[in-house]
């Protein structure tokens, strides 16, 4: 066999395509030097996928970026990338730009904004052809329809010729993989190529861009923070920290026998829809360090469990590991020897907070208060055209009559696609203002009752929010202290000693240090101004916190010690959360029951349990499918449903189902069938399971692609 | 309403670009159109503004004062006689003024006489191709060494190149128009002494004495590289500045970065992608900027002893020449509509998204 694969494998698949050695990146900062890569070394062979995975600052985009030769000039650039024989590192601005788009193709993070707005998509594919192929334009605009329509682009004669504008992110990020391809490169980079997406159409572009892969043979650099994705699409994985590469082996091996206790950590800290029976996530303890003036000693030594004296004498070296039975297995960790199934001596390194248990779920549901009650809530906005004298020519209706309970001590986790209507939910009920159609009432308090300043007042008290973006939630120029201490005065409080003793209180409880009250928000990390923003919302004692994606903007590492806090505030204080998310997996983690939405209507709602394991709606069922898991071989096993399309606008309120343009199932069913999804609309109805309803004629249909 | 899509049927992403499409198809037909109601609304502001000039004038300047001075001393009533041959009696009734001096314009298109009897229509003629001839110059060197230094100085962000070059354009955009002429004055006068020679000719916009059609042409064109030197000298910074400022805006940006993954180099990514982005606001200011600058060249054009436009504003209101004033101040109306139609059209072609919304 070791013959065979001599004879028919071309003589590059043993020279690596791509070798980066020592690669050394510094910046210039006000702090000082700031070294962003600490000498990386990697080869990549054709047709391979390399998965480099790191938090924010591990230096895994820079990386990227060197092989691009798109540093700015200021950066100190010191190593050898080596690819087809050359040092790239040698190639001036015009010698790379003749590497750039042809042998070397890269698909960026953000779709909105890598496309200039002002050239058509087409335009925009034929220029990279015709900068490297002499070609005419004519036939430049005729591949570029090729390669659109290669790419999962619909009708793509047609939307060559529209503007970015006029393109839906995941339709962005395909014609900027359309043009990342156009040159039939030999490597593609994919910096975070789908953190920007929802997950339905981030299983989409991993889709196409295996694919493109395939069409090309290209070998690719997948930079990720997510280790679901990785998990996927990799062969082999390095993982960064403090811009050096800790552990870097096969994907199976990786995910298997971690030996890094830095890797053992993230892969604890992700909440896992495959493995929702465990009670608490593993936080790192901790920040990244920064990288100005890093002495030599493991840049982990500071945030890991086992670490040893001997740790902060010199920094590890990323060595092969003995004793490991995969090859080309390395770490760069004392002890990685000693490391076995993420424990060392039958002790695991990562010990399991304890669950505090929650009081209040002692009383069965129906017995417990409603904290929150919407029925029939509506929201609509009307669709205008014409400049002076605006026409209403249609409507928005993005809230279209939804009915939730959330009773006491209970979180409801409300999951769904960008533009399914979540955000204008939750500014309904924070609202406090009756709604269009329907009744919202908080605390048994119906909000069309509500008439004085008083009344409202005292139900916001009890319904407080925490906002996605830490940084942007918080006042920069005020203190911790008066941060804290402004929605206690809100509510009268006068007395300076009651209110230094409640901050304090409210620092503790969630996790921060009262003595660093008179620090302003900038001298916190993310999860830190987090957990500040979770003391605010906690300072009047509000019965429901509304969390609207409250750890997205925060690292995985950092995002687990979040939510692990939100699970105890709900046991001590006995909350009721409204939770919004779009990673289903931090829902499955966090909530008690779930509602799914699509287009303004709730189309499945139950228990956590419930829904994630037995899913009815075929919306539900493609969105659990579409979510990577951190576990290489059953991503590979198992069988996707790929949901066809974007979201669509919901502009018409006419009858029949809202999700049968892209519906798997409808496809399967019969006509007569058919006819009814399209013509009634069906109502969230319980079927055999008590508290789970969806809203599917034909939940009970099996489907031919069902998991 | 016929040919109006259906909305439902927009809520795929194809149809939506089907009607895109379409649109883009019927957009040169948009455009004119578009262009046609923009001329009618300005064309109405013009007319507004003229007649209230027309008004203010007449309550604010007194003709008569140019008669006061004459010797012989003239009667009040000689001196409203010889108004009222110009459509200037201060004790005829304004409307009946106005009637005839708009049906004067709408007929004729005669703008009326000076207090003293000249033409304004021969006046303005001549003046507005004088200062054409030093605004326009001018103007399009602004423009290219002020973009060109814009998108120079912005692609060497912090470096010498910039920082020199940004200080003078600073300089130079704060220097009085006064100052900037006498400057060039002095310099060509001590050039010419040096030479022996009138290399640069230092007033007027041609010789008397020259004639013939390439002479007439020479002479012109050595009279006016002086004031188009001055001229440019303080207007080309605010283009530079601007430039710089909008460009740096786009270099960093993801599209250009993705331009230069395309395989462009820095260079040409910033050109082709960044510049084209950024030059939108550029050409809007320079639509705008071409009114002031027809009638706003008044030091430069007394500097120079060049009778334009400028020279003309100031001189109408000094002498109380009412129908003077009223067309300068219809002439700058007409320039104001005129670079907001080119600022219109200069964005519809720079931005094809704007045929399409």
């Amino acid at each position: 066999m070791i013959e065979q694969r001599a004879v028919t494998t071309p003589l590059d698949t043993q020279q690596p395509l791509l070798s980066v050695r020592d690669l050394r990146v510094a910046f210039p900062s006000e702090a000082g030097r700031v070294e962003a890569v600490r000498g990386v070394s990697f080869d990549l062979h054709r047709g391979k996928t390399l998965g480099i995975v790191g938090e924010s600052g591990s230096g895994k985009s820079v990386t990227s970026m060197a092989v691009m030769g798109l540093l700015p000039d200021y950066a100190a650039i010191t190593g050898e990338i080596t690819l087809g024989g050359r040092n790239l590192l040698d190639l001036d601005d015009r010698q790379m730009s003749k590497v750039r788009g042809r042998q070397i193709g890269m698909i960026f993070q953000d779709p909105l904004s890598s496309l200039t707005p002002i050239f058509t998509i087409g335009d925009q594919i034929a220029e990279a052809l015709q900068i490297h192929q002499d070609i005419s334009a004519a036939a430049a605009a005729k591949r570029a329809v090729e390669l659109l329509d290669l790419v999962g682009i619909p009708n793509p004669d047609r939307r060559a010729k529209g503007f970015p504008h006029e393109f839906s992110g995941g339709m962005r990020q395909r014609a900027v993989i359309a043009m990342s391809i156009a040159n039939d490169p030999d490597l593609i980079i994919a910096d975070e190529p789908t953190t920007a997406l929802d997950v339905t159409v981030q299983a989409q572009i991993l889709d196409v861009l295996k694919t493109a892969q395939r069409e090309t043979g290209a070998a690719v650099i997948m930079i990720t923070h997510d280790l679901g994705v990785v998990a996927g699409s990799a062969d082999d994985v390095m993982v960064m920290y403090a811009g050096k590469p800790v552990e870097h082996a096969g994907v199976d091996e990786l995910f298997a026998r971690p030996r890094m206790p830095y890797t053992i950590g993230l892969m604890g800290a992700i909440p896992r829809l495959d493995d929702r029976a465990r009670d608490a996530l593993t936080p790192v303890p901790g920040t990244p360090p920064l990288l100005v003036d890093l002495p030599d000693a493991c840049p982990f030594a500071a945030r890991c469990p086992v670490v040893q004296d001997a740790c902060r004498e010199t920094e590890p070296p990323l060595l092969a590991v003995t004793g490991s039975d995969g090859d080309g297995h390395s770490a760069a960790c004392r002890r990685a020897a000693e490391i076995e199934d993420g424990a060392i001596g039958g002790e695991p390194i990562y010990p399991v907070p304890a669950l505090r248990e929650n009081r209040v779920a002692a009383v069965p549901r129906e017995d417990r208060p409603k904290v929150l009650e919407l029925s029939g809530v509506t929201k609509t906005f009307p669709l205008t055209k014409g400049g002076l004298l605006k026409r209403k020519v249609g409507t928005v209706f993005a809230v279209n009559g939804i009915d939730l309970d959330i009773r006491e001590g209970e979180t409801l986790g409300l999951v769904g696609e960008s533009g399914c209507g979540k955000t204008t939910t939750l500014l309904e009920i924070m609202g406090l203002k009756p709604p269009e159609q329907g009744s919202i009432a908080v605390c048994g308090q119906d909000t069309a009752d509500l008439k004085r300043k008083q009344d409202i007042s005292s139900v916001r008290r009890n319904m407080q929010m925490v906002f996605q973006d830490p940084m942007g939630a918080l006042d920069p120029r005020m203190t911790v202290f008066d941060i804290l201490a402004e929605p206690l005065r809100a509510v009268g409080e006068r007395n300076s000693k009651v209110l230094a003793g409640k901050v304090a209180e409210l620092m503790e409880l969630v996790g921060l240090d009262p003595e660093h009250r008179d620090r302003f928000p900038a001298a916190f990390s993310g999860g830190q101004r987090q957990r500040i923003g979770i003391a605010r919302a906690l300072a009047t004692r509000p019965q429901l916190l509304v969390l609207d994606e409250p750890v997205s903007a925060l690292d995985v590492s950092v995002q687990a010690g979040v939510i692990n806090l939100l699970n105890e505030l709900k046991a001590e204080l006995g909350l009721s959360y409204l939770f919004v998310a779009h990673d289903l997996s931090v829902v499955s983690h966090i909530s008690d029951r779930v509602a799914v939405m699509y287009l303004g209507r709730i189309v499945e709602v139950g228990t956590t349990d419930a829904v994630f394991d037995n899913p009815r709606h075929p919306y539900t069922k493609a969105l659990l499918s579409a979510i990577p898991l951190p576990d290489p071989v059953a991503e590979r096993t198992r069988e996707r449903v790929l949901l066809k399309g974007d979201l669509p606008n919901p502009t018409d309120d006419r009858p029949g189902c809202r999700f049968v343009t892209r519906c798997p199932l409808h496809l399967t069913l019969s006509e007569p069938q058919k006819e009814r999804c399209r013509g009634v609309t069906p109502q969230l109805t319980e079927r055999e399971e008590r508290d789970h309803q969806d809203a599917c004629h034909f939940a009970d249909t099996p489907v031919s692609v069902d998991h | 309403m016929p040919g109006q899509p259906d909305l439902d049927s927009l809520r795929s992403p194809d149809l939506r670009a089907e009607y895109a499409y379409a649109h883009i198809m019927k957009d040169r037909l948009t455009v004119l159109r578009y262009i046609a109601r923009k001329i009618v609304g300005w064309f109405l502001m013009i007319a507004i503004a003229t007649n209230l000039t027309y008004f203010l004038a007449n309550a604010f300047l007194k003709p008569a004062s140019n008669y006061t001075a004459l010797r012989p001393p003239r009667t009040p009533a000689q001196i409203n006689r010889s108004l009222a041959l110009y459509n200037l009696n201060p004790n005829k009734p304004i409307t009946d003024r106005w009637w005839h001096w708009i049906s004067q314009i709408v007929t004729h298109f005669d703008w009326g006489q000076s207090p003293t009897g000249g033409s304004v229509n021969d006046q303005v003629a001549y003046r507005i191709f004088v200062s054409g001839q030093l605004v326009l110059g001018s103007t399009i060197l602004s423009i290219v060494i002020g973009v060109g230094l814009g998108v120079y100085t912005a692609s060497r962000q912090y470096k010498a190149s910039d920082r020199v070059l940004q200080g003078f354009s600073v300089l130079s955009f704060n220097t009085p128009s006064a100052v900037a002429s006498l400057g060039v004055v002095f310099a060509a006068i001590a050039l010419n002494q040096a030479l022996g020679s009138t290399l640069l000719p230092v007033a007027g916009a041609q010789s008397p004495d020259v004639s013939g059609f390439w002479s007439v042409f020479g002479s012109r064109a050595t009279h006016a590289i002086l004031p188009t030197i001055s001229l440019t000298f303080i207007s080309y910074a605010g283009y530079h500045l601007l430039q710089r400022s909008l460009l740096l805006d786009h270099i960093n940006s993801d599209y250009v970065r993705t331009a230069r993954a395309k395989g462009l180099t820095r260079k040409q990514a910033i050109y082709r992608h960044g510049l084209r982005t950024s030059i939108i606001p550029v050409a809007t200011q320079v639509a705008f900027a071409m009114p002031a600058l027809f009638t706003g060249a008044v030091i430069t054009e007394t500097v120079f002893a060049w009778h334009g436009m400028g020279e003309y504003f100031t001189k109408t209101i000094s002498t109380n020449d009412v129908h003077g004033v009223v067309a300068v101040a219809a002439f700058g109306a007409l320039m104001t509509a005129i670079g907001a139609i080119l600022a219109d059209l200069a964005v519809v072609a720079l931005d094809p998204r704007i045929r399409v919304s």
